[in-house]
């Protein structure tokens, strides 16, 4: 009677330490998945993982007893939680730029596609260079008048030919320089430095919403 | 056909079938919300039991995200009996709206596509080209 009982003891007490083993895994994975979505706010980002928790929780109790092997089983559908938070994020990124037109969500955003895709990658080094192309113009423009005799765009002799530079005006001018526009880089950098800017932005919002459509119908 | 080529063919050709069901998704997830509110796991259920969609259960809850965040969906968190509570998801009158469209679009596609199809129809299955 007493050897019966010391069985069902045990048989509960493992049946409590798969249980809680089972729950640790369910903790590790949300963890994880938590960490991963750290640049979402933090109310969105619990939502998601109560969300997952509850279909984990659901999707064990279908399959019985609350066993480690049922977690993982549950876990490996879901697929690794850094993936799971990648779509995520990417979506929810692309709403925000397509949104606020932000460069800097746009570059996040684009930053994102870049690690998932060949085209991603490309449309980021093209947005980089346009914004740092707009933003030396505009530069440049602006600090014509605090460095009238050197900042704009020069052309300067080489060995062999010439080189073509946009000087912001720190430094002494260059030997045998030639000042291509004079005061003119005031108004052209500044009208080709914000048009520029302009389209970059226009440039990426366009391929954010290419990317999301062909995401869509499921190239990835 | 040499084998490296074959087997590029039915890869492309299982990469398509994938990306028509990728496709679908979003529809078939509309459509099942047609008639009420649903947890996750019972959309994931529905297009399971209710059609050839092999959904990636990771793919639909950032898939249900995003279309609440374009206003297709609203959700609710609901107390259950299962002793915790269940997010919720229902149609906005924009996604009705949304469903109707792209139904529409799908009823006239595909019945298109099928004249297409018609000719491939009187080829006897699992005869070689040739």
């Amino acid at each position: 009677m007493a050897e019966v009982n010391l069985g069902q003891n045990n048989l509960a007490q493992n049946s409590l330490a798969q249980n809680s083993l089972a729950q640790k895994k369910i903790n590790k994975y949300l963890q994880d998945l938590t960490a991963a979505l750290r640049t979402l706010p933090s109310e969105q980002a619990s939502d998601i993982v109560e969300e997952l928790r509850s279909h984990i929780v659901d999707k064990v109790a279908v399959s019985g007893d609350m066993t480690p092997a049922a977690v993982d089983s549950a876990l490996a559908a879901l697929g690794r939680p850094e993936d799971l938070a990648s779509l995520y994020l990417t979506d929810d990124l692309q709403l925000r730029a397509l949104a606020s037109r932000s460069p800097l969500l746009i570059l996040r955003s684009l930053f994102r596609w870049a690690s998932l895709s060949f085209a991603g990658f490309f449309v980021l080094i093209s947005s980089l260079l346009g914004y740092f192309l707009s933003g030396a113009l505009i530069a440049c423009a602006l600090l014509r008048p605090i460095h009238p005799l050197t900042a704009g765009l020069w052309l300067i002799p080489n060995a062999e030919d010439y080189e073509i530079s946009l000087r912001l005006g720190f430094g002494s001018v260059p030997p045998g320089g030639r000042d291509l526009l004079g005061w003119w880089i005031v108004p052209i950098g500044l009208a080709v430095g914000f048009g520029l800017f302009f389209l970059t932005a226009r440039f990426g919002l366009w391929s954010i919403r290419r990317l999301r459509r062909a995401r869509r119908i499921g190239a990835h | 056909m040499s084998a490296s080529l074959a087997k590029a063919v039915s890869a492309s050709s299982d990469k398509w079938e994938v990306q028509v069901r990728k496709g679908c998704l979003e529809l078939a997830i509309l459509a099942v919300l047609w008639q009420g509110r649903l947890y996750g796991l019972e959309i994931l259920r529905r297009l399971e039991d209710g059609s050839a969609l092999i959904v990636p259960e990771g793919t639909v809850y950032p898939l249900l995200s995003r279309l609440k965040a374009e206003g297709l969906l609203a959700s609710e968190w609901v107390e259950a009996d299962a002793g915790h509570p269940r997010k919720y998801y229902k149609l906005t009158a924009s996604g009705r709206r949304r469903a109707l469209q792209m139904a529409e679009f799908w009823s006239t596609f595909s019945s298109n596509l099928d004249d297409l199809l018609a000719p491939l129809r009187l080829v006897p299955p699992r005869k070689e080209d040739r």
